[in-house]
Parts: C-alpha cells; sequence; structure tokens
C-alpha cells in the first residue's frame, strides 16, 4: 500500500510519487504520514524532509509551506525544495558567507528589504548544508557554520 | 530623385535600424521562454493553493472570520491595481492597457500604479487619485516585489478605506494574443462547488492561526502569478512588434537599394551619352 506525495514550489514541481512513508516537520513538531492518514492541513516548518520509499530513504531540504492530505493524496505547497542530491554545497557555502556579510554590518548600509533577504538566504543555506552533510557525508571545509 | 549620397546613408539608417531590432526580437524571445517557464509553473502551485484554500474555507461554518474574505460591503471606494511594462516598444499592449482603463475608471477608484511607462497617463486622467507607483523592472519579477504592494493593500483593505480590490493587467493567452484584464484579488471569493461535501479535515494545531498565513500567502501568490503573466506578455508583445519592425526595414532597405541602382544607372547612362556627343561634335 502507498499514497501519493507531491511537492510544488512556485518554480517547479519538486516531486510527484508514490511512496510508503513520509516524515515531514511541521509547526506542532515531526509526522509521519502513512497510507490511510486521516485528512490533515496543517503548516510546514522549515527542515528536512524524510521520505521512504521499497526501503530506500530520500531526503529533502523545505523551507516552509503547506500540508493537505486528503484520502491517500499528499500534498505540500512549500516556498521553497531540494533534493539532498541535488544540493549545491559550493553554492550553499558562498551564499552563506554573502548573506552573513550583509547580516554583519546591517544597521547602517542594509536596507530592511535586505536585510530580511539575507536572512531568508542565510538560513536557507544553513538548512542545505545540514541535510548535505548529513545524508551525502559530504565533508564541509572547516570554520562552515551549520 | 534623392542623390546618390543620401540614398546610401538612408539605407544604411535602415540596416543599423534592422539590426537593432532584429537584437531587441531575439532578447525578448529568450525573456519570454524562461517567463513563459515560470508563468505556467506558478499556476500549478497557485491552482492547487487555490483548491486547498476553497476546502479550508468552506470547513468554516462562521462567516468573517477574517477581513480577506468579509462580504461586506462599508464604502464603493476601490482600490485598482495596474501593472504595465517600464519600457515600451511592445505593440500595442500599452496603450490597451490605457483604453481599458480609460474604460472602466470611476471616480471612486484610487489607484496603484506598476511600470513606469504607464504611470503619467494614469496620473493624468484619474485626478491624482494614485496611492503608488513602483517599478515593474525588465527581468523576471522576483518574489519580493510583491511585499510592499501587498502592505499597502493591507493597510487600505483592513482598515476599511477601500472594501474591493482589483488589478488590471495584460493576460498571456499565447504569443499572439495578449489581451488586458481585469481580476478581482479582494475580498477572496471562492466559488462554492455544492457536488463535493467538503471532508473532515483535522486541523493542526487549529484553524483559527492557519487560516490568516494560508490567506495571505494566497494574495501574495495571486499577485504574484499575475506579475509574472504580465511580464510573459511583454516579452511577447515586444517579440512581435520587434519582428514587424525588422521585416519592415528590410523592406525599406530593399526598395532604397532599388532607388540607388537606379539612380546609379541613369548617372552612368548620362555619363556615356555625353562623352558620346562630345566625341560627335570633334567628329564634325
Amino acid at each position: 500500500m502507498k499514497f501519493h506525495f507531491e511537492i510544488i514550489t512556485p518554480e517547479k514541481t519538486v516531486l510527484k510519487d508514490d511512496v510508503d512513508e513520509v516524515i515531514i516537520p511541521t509547526v506542532n513538531g515531526q509526522i509521519t504520514i502513512l497510507p490511510n492518514h486521516t485528512s490533515l492541513f496543517t503548516q510546514v516548518e522549515q527542515g528536512e524532509i524524510s521520505m521512504i520509499n521499497n526501503g530506500k530513504a530520500q531526503y529533502l531540504a523545505v523551507a516552509g509551506g503547506f500540508l493537505e492530505v486528503s484520502k491517500n493524496n499528499v500534498i505540500l505547497l512549500a516556498d521553497y525544495a531540494v533534493r539532498s542530491e541535488e544540493i549545491e554545497v559550493s553554492k550553499a557555502i558562498e551564499a552563506q558567507k554573502r548573506a552573513e556579510k550583509v547580516l554583519k554590518d546591517s544597521q547602517e548600509k542594509v536596507s530592511k528589504k535586505d536585510f530580511a533577504l539575507a536572512e531568508s538566504e542565510f538560513r536557507r543555506s544553513i538548512l542545505e548544508l545540514k541535510v548535505a552533510s548529513k545524508r551525502r557525508k559530504v565533508n564541509l571545509p572547516p570554520g562552515t557554520n551549520i | 530623385m534623392a542623390s546618390l549620397l543620401q540614398l546610401k546613408r538612408r539605407i544604411m539608417a535602415a540596416q543599423n535600424v534592422s539590426k537593432t531590432t532584429r537584437a531587441m526580437q531575439m532578447i525578448a524571445a529568450s525573456k519570454l521562454k524562461r517567463a513563459q517557464i515560470a508563468a505556467l509553473s506558478a499556476k500549478t502551485y497557485s491552482e492547487k493553493l487555490s483548491t486547498i484554500s476553497k476546502n479550508v474555507t468552506k470547513k468554516i461554518a462562521q462567516k468573517n472570520i477574517h477581513p480577506y474574505i468579509t462580504s461586506e460591503m462599508k464604502n464603493e471606494k476601490t482600490m485598482l491595481i495596474i501593472i504595465s511594462p517600464d519600457k515600451g516598444l511592445c505593440g500595442g499592449l500599452i496603450t490597451n492597457l490605457v483604453k481599458e482603463f480609460l474604460d472602466i475608471q470611476k471616480k471612486e477608484y484610487e489607484y496603484i500604479v506598476i511600470g513606469k511607462k504607464i504611470e503619467s497617463k494614469i496620473v493624468h486622467f484619474s485626478n491624482n487619485q494614485v496611492i503608488a507607483t513602483f517599478d515593474f523592472g525588465t527581468t523576471i519579477p522576483s518574489f519580493e516585489t510583491v511585499f510592499p504592494i501587498l502592505k499597502i493593500i493591507d493597510e487600505y483593505f483592513i482598515k476599511k478605506q477601500v472594501s474591493l480590490v482589483k488589478v488590471l493587467y495584460s493576460s498571456f493567452s499565447n504569443i499572439f494574443s495578449q489581451v488586458p484584464k481585469t481580476e478581482t484579488l479582494l475580498p477572496i471569493s471562492f466559488e462554492a462547488n455544492e457536488n463535493s461535501t467538503p471532508e473532515d479535515y483535522l486541523f493542526e494545531p487549529n484553524i483559527t492561526t492557519l487560516l490568516p498565513s494560508l490567506l495571505k500567502h494566497y494574495l501574495e501568490m495571486s499577485i504574484y502569478r499575475i506579475l509574472l503573466e504580465s511580464f510573459a506578455s511583454e516579452q511577447a508583445s515586444r517579440m512581435i512588434a520587434m519582428q514587424n519592425a525588422t521585416t519592415n526595414a528590410k523592406e525599406v532597405i530593399e526598395e532604397l537599394r532599388l532607388d540607388y541602382n537606379k539612380s546609379r544607372q541613369a548617372k552612368i547612362t548620362n555619363e556615356i551619352l555625353d562623352i558620346s556627343n562630345i566625341q560627335k561634335e570633334e567628329d564634325n
């Protein structure tokens, strides 16, 4: 018994598959969804999604969104989502450094909008690095903050 | 007939024009491709979001649970958001928007204008009822552009200074046709679908905390989708306009070249005539 799982972001449909089990971080903590789950609507937090299919696990980094479960149909509307295999570590490190710089010399020069942008970029890059280092055994350069 | 030098200059000018328009056409084509992909994927997302929001709001028994879906009309005031490109040279796109604006404008409308090109016209025609203006930009609009617009909408709508928020933009039906279209953004209304009975959802943590962020996100996405669609329309319209301009320039070049060759031939014939006349006289 499997259920249908979809992750859609404003940019693209990240995932569309039949799966056995999904673990999702929500505002009320992590939840596991198995087939025949009751209809549910909840808000998703930034974090890591684990998806188990035929005994094999896959991981994704997700940055908030909404989750709807109804009749073995699970749809996650995410602001942003990326599979762990597709995370570009060097790019994430670069983005983190860039954002960090903006956050450091804040207040005086940086506008509110830029600050908020940098903050979300910073969070996202940390998340990506965390998932990548945990799941792909990627060696991060020393001194990287995660 | 113009002199040879003049004709030559005009040919050069037309060639330059055709080069420029050709380049602009290609730029628009490449931008259009990306814009179409972005608009399409945002569409799937916002369609799903709208189905979910529909399901969820149907579950709520009491009305007026959130200011966004209230149905009471306090006053006649309406906010109209007009979205147009920053740059011209995109065929009849902006003219059509202005025409549509003149058709639907009313005394009790107030405006938010996005796009430099249309700004002055709206200000002129609307007796200075413009609340705010924004730039549209020349690249694919990023999601962040939505927030300042949303902030103003919120200020006016939540405080009941306006009871309706509409948006006028050029909708993208295909590459060859972009039609001005008006959509109502607020209050959000989901058409009741009587056939399907809503399921019993479990809301976590609870509906009163979830609904505001869901509706807010829905509104953000609606605006973003419209921005993307406007951008695709702009690029498509510009591509076609520039294609036509290139064809026209080519025609002009051909005509001028014909003139040029004719007058060149005429000049040579005249010279030969002159020479042979002189020869004749000398022989006599």
